[in-house]
């Protein structure tokens, strides 16, 4: 250290680079398992965060369910059924994945799991489960393990409510996840009940382009690499290493043939897709959906549980609200997830054409809080002032909700509003 | 999906000892032999080399339907038991540009197989390979080949297919030759016709195949399946982008798929693209794309199903009663 001083520019963060390299690019790395990693405070607010929700005076709607009813309706006549993906669902919220990290994989999950059964709502369960944790060749502790999860939820969930539904990314193609699940007996509770679904992962919000990223010890490096590429960029020594997916490749016409794959090869299984918040995001939603796609999920840059360059947490991937108004009025069922916890998002996000949205990090919050009823008090409080806002919209269903309940202080178009607005994708996103 | 077996046949077999006294059995096995015996003779003649097919290996067929690998550990190493050897088929062909295989096969089926009486978990195909072919070259092979093998079986041993009740007038056009062909976008539009609902951009699910033979007098060919309904090594028309060089055979009377054959696809670059389109990850393939980087000869080829073929001659039921060794999909067999 020198008496060198460089007022204004970013001297600490340049230091601790000089002294620790690479490791400064990644988190601390001795927080991992069990933090949650996500967009810094300053860049969490995207645009959705700033639409207000604006009730009209006038509610033809409103009338039309006061006919239906003979009486005043109240905000508990608000239905929040949804279908969501092919799966009936009791709210329009899913429990997203929390993929393979430390935080993500343990009890949390399994109780975050039971009571997303209990309350009628679909559960995804990550990618890289399976070649990270092993399946039958790693003896049956893995298995074991999913099947917990998928036992605990179907004890759990109500008869023909919910499904769970399997990511699978590059290298789960190579452990060849969804064939082992499909025909495992073990599954058929759910295909019988057309309550399982496969997701085909492209990429996450939280390291748009990249694929998945985990802190490993020595001896899990070692025992990963044929699987995997372990870097040692996290510390000198070694001991923690950063263990890479690889994101895959796609253009159009692979998500066209993969999607066309997977309800081929499993045709009592729905069909998920999940992409990045990428600037081509609309093109890739509507080829997923003619493709046949069940459910598009679209992840924005604000989503993510798991681990990630600080670079890209705070600076890659469109805003989830972005993502929203690109897509515009969407051809299928639409997912949307990132950054939420409350009511108000959630409306936000609905009113911009998502079917349902995801809870990812607060639900790891929750059931970390309490681990027996956590998601379920906090989903209980979403439920509530969704039911609150959409009835003072005048609305008494989820599906009812559109941009014209949303208005942006600084002008923030709408699809509604200024429709057609999928031209703006950028040229080399465009569709041919 | 699911459709009954046709009466007459129990949907499992008996136990294995049984099974293996069963006189009905054992006329299967004398027209397999048979079958078997015409088989090699037919691509003999027409300048085939018989190999020995590989049975392990770090990658295999990846497939379709839902039917998977079984795993070997191999020295530390996730190998495959071979779902089909067509991999190697295509990369032996510098050595033997005609070459022909009968190959054990082993798939994990799905379990709702279990009850087309069409589906085994270990099987035999009759699989042939032509260097610088064409689907027209392989089709006719594929139909030389039921044509001899029929008027083979029928000339050896006619008692045998009479007294299982087989009618030799029923094998009238194919021992003649004839066969009809039809496109994958006629089938399908049948099949809506016919209140049968099929999925315009997937392979023919099993009761629409059934339905689709038992229309049918005559043996038929069902070109032009679409991408995404099959293997990343069938070949994609370079005219009609989304649809492939490929075929099925189809047996007349409900006895359904019999061969799947195509044109290969032989360049590097588009086979790589094509594993991403099948979700394969390339990197596992590394020793079969090195034989495509180095250049393999454009081919077309085909597997025969053995015991489909052997079923449909005897006339039996269910694939289980041609196999010595049944196994079904399932089902824990010895």
């Amino acid at each position: 250290m020198t008496a060198l001083s460089t007022p204004g520019f970013p001297e600490r963060e340049i230091r601790a680079r000089a002294r620790n390299g690479t490791a400064e690019v990644f988190p601390d790395s001795r927080t991992y398992g069990t933090r949650l990693y996500g967009p810094g405070a300053g860049t969490a607010a995207d645009g959705l965060d700033r639409a207000r929700i604006v009730p009209p005076v006038f509610m033809p709607q409103r009338l039309e369910k006061l006919i239906d009813l003979a009486r005043e309706p109240e905000f508990t006549d608000v239905d929040l059924g949804a279908r969501v993906g092919g799966f009936t669902a009791r709210l329009p919220l899913y429990l997203s994945a929390f993929g393979s990290t430390r935080a993500g994989s343990g009890d949390l999950a399994v109780h975050a799991g039971r009571q997303a059964a209990r309350l009628g709502i679909p559960m995804v369960i990550g990618e890289n489960m399976i070649p990270v944790h092993g399946y039958r060749r790693a003896g049956d502790a893995t298995r074991s393990a999913l099947l917990a999860r998928v036992e605990a939820y179907l004890d759990a969930a109500p008869d023909g409510i919910g499904g769970v539904v399997v990511q699978q990314s590059t290298e789960d193609a190579d452990s060849e996840v969804w064939n082992l699940l499909y025909s495992d007996p073990a599954f058929r509770p759910l295909l019988e009940t057309g309550r399982l679904a496969f997701e085909l992962k492209t990429g996450q919000g939280a390291k748009p382009g990249l694929g998945g990223m985990t802190v490993v010890d020595r001896a899990e490096a070692e025992q990963l690499a044929r699987r995997f590429t372990v870097r040692e960029v996290l510390d000198p020594d070694g001991e923690r290493q950063l263990r890479c997916a690889t994101p895959g490749t796609f253009t159009d016409e692979i998500l066209r043939q993969q999607l066309r794959f997977m309800r081929n090869n499993f045709p009592k299984a729905r069909t998920w897709v999940k992409f990045h918040p990428g600037r081509d995001v609309a093109h890739a939603a509507r080829t997923a959906w003619a493709a046949g796609a069940d459910a598009v999920t679209v992840d924005g840059a604000e989503g993510g549980t798991g681990w990630a360059p600080g670079v890209f947490l705070d600076h890659v991937g469109l805003p989830l609200g972005e993502c929203l108004r690109r897509i515009g009025r969407p051809d299928g069922c639409l997912l949307a997830t990132g950054g939420m916890w409350e009511g108000g998002r959630a409306v936000r996000a609905l009113a911009l054409g998502a079917t349902a949205v995801g809870l990812g990090r607060a639900a790891l919050v929750a059931v970390d809080e309490d681990p027996e009823h956590g998601l379920e008090h906090l989903v209980d409080s979403i439920a509530l002032e969704l039911q609150l806002l959409i009835s003072a919209l005048g609305k008494y269903e989820v599906a009812a909700l559109g941009p014209e309940d949303l208005w942006w202080p600084d002008g923030h178009p709408s699809y509604g509003a200024d429709a057609p607005l999928l031209g703006v994708a950028d040229p080399a996103g465009a569709a041919p | 999906m699911e459709q009954p077996l046709p009466a007459g046949a129990p949907a499992t077999p008996p136990p294995l000892g049984e099974h293996l006294r069963s006189p009905r059995l054992r006329a299967a096995m004398l027209v397999q032999q048979e079958a078997l015996h015409a088989a090699r003779a037919f691509l003999r003649g027409e300048g085939f080399t018989e190999l020995l097919p590989p049975l392990v290996g770090p990658v295999t067929d990846p497939g379709g339907r839902g039917a998977k690998a079984l795993d070997v550990d191999y020295y530390g190493h996730p190998y495959k038991l071979m779902t089909s050897a067509i991999l190697y088929k295509q990369a032996s062909l510098r050595g033997f540009p005609r070459l022909f295989y009968v190959a054990p096969n082993v798939r994990v089926e799905p379990e709702e197989t279990a009850t087309t009486g069409r589906h085994l978990v270990e099987f035999h195909q009759i699989d042939v390979e032509i260097a610088d072919g064409s689907r027209e070259d392989a089709q006719e092979i594929a139909a030389g080949l039921l044509t001899h093998v029929t008027e083979h079986v029928w000339t050896a041993v006619p008692e045998i297919l009479s007294e299982l009740g087989r009618m030799e007038g029923d094998f009238a056009d194919i021992r003649a030759g004839k066969y009809d062909v039809c496109t994958h976008d006629d089938a399908v539009s049948r099949l809506l016709a016919a209140g049968h609902p099929q999925n315009p951009d997937g392979e023919i699910d099993w009761a629409g195949e059934r339905l689709l033979s038992l229309e049918s007098d005559r043996p038929f060919f069902v070109n032009d399946y679409p991408k995404g309904s099959r293997g990343f090594y069938d070949r994609e028309d370079p005219e009609r982008p989304g649809v492939l060089r490929n075929f099925d055979l189809i047996a007349p009377h409900g006895y359904g798929e019999l061969v799947s054959g195509s044109e290969r696809e032989a360049d590097y670059a588009t086979i790589v693209t094509r594993m991403r389109e099948s979700g394969e990850n390339p990197a596992k393939y590394a020793w079969y794309l090195k034989e495509a980087r180095d250049g393999m000869p454009a081919s077309a080829g085909f597997g025969m199903g053995l015991q489909r073929l052997v079923r449909f001659l005897t006339g039996l039921d269910a694939l289980w009663q041609v196999s010595a060794y049944p196994k079904l999909p399932g089902v824990v067999a010895p």
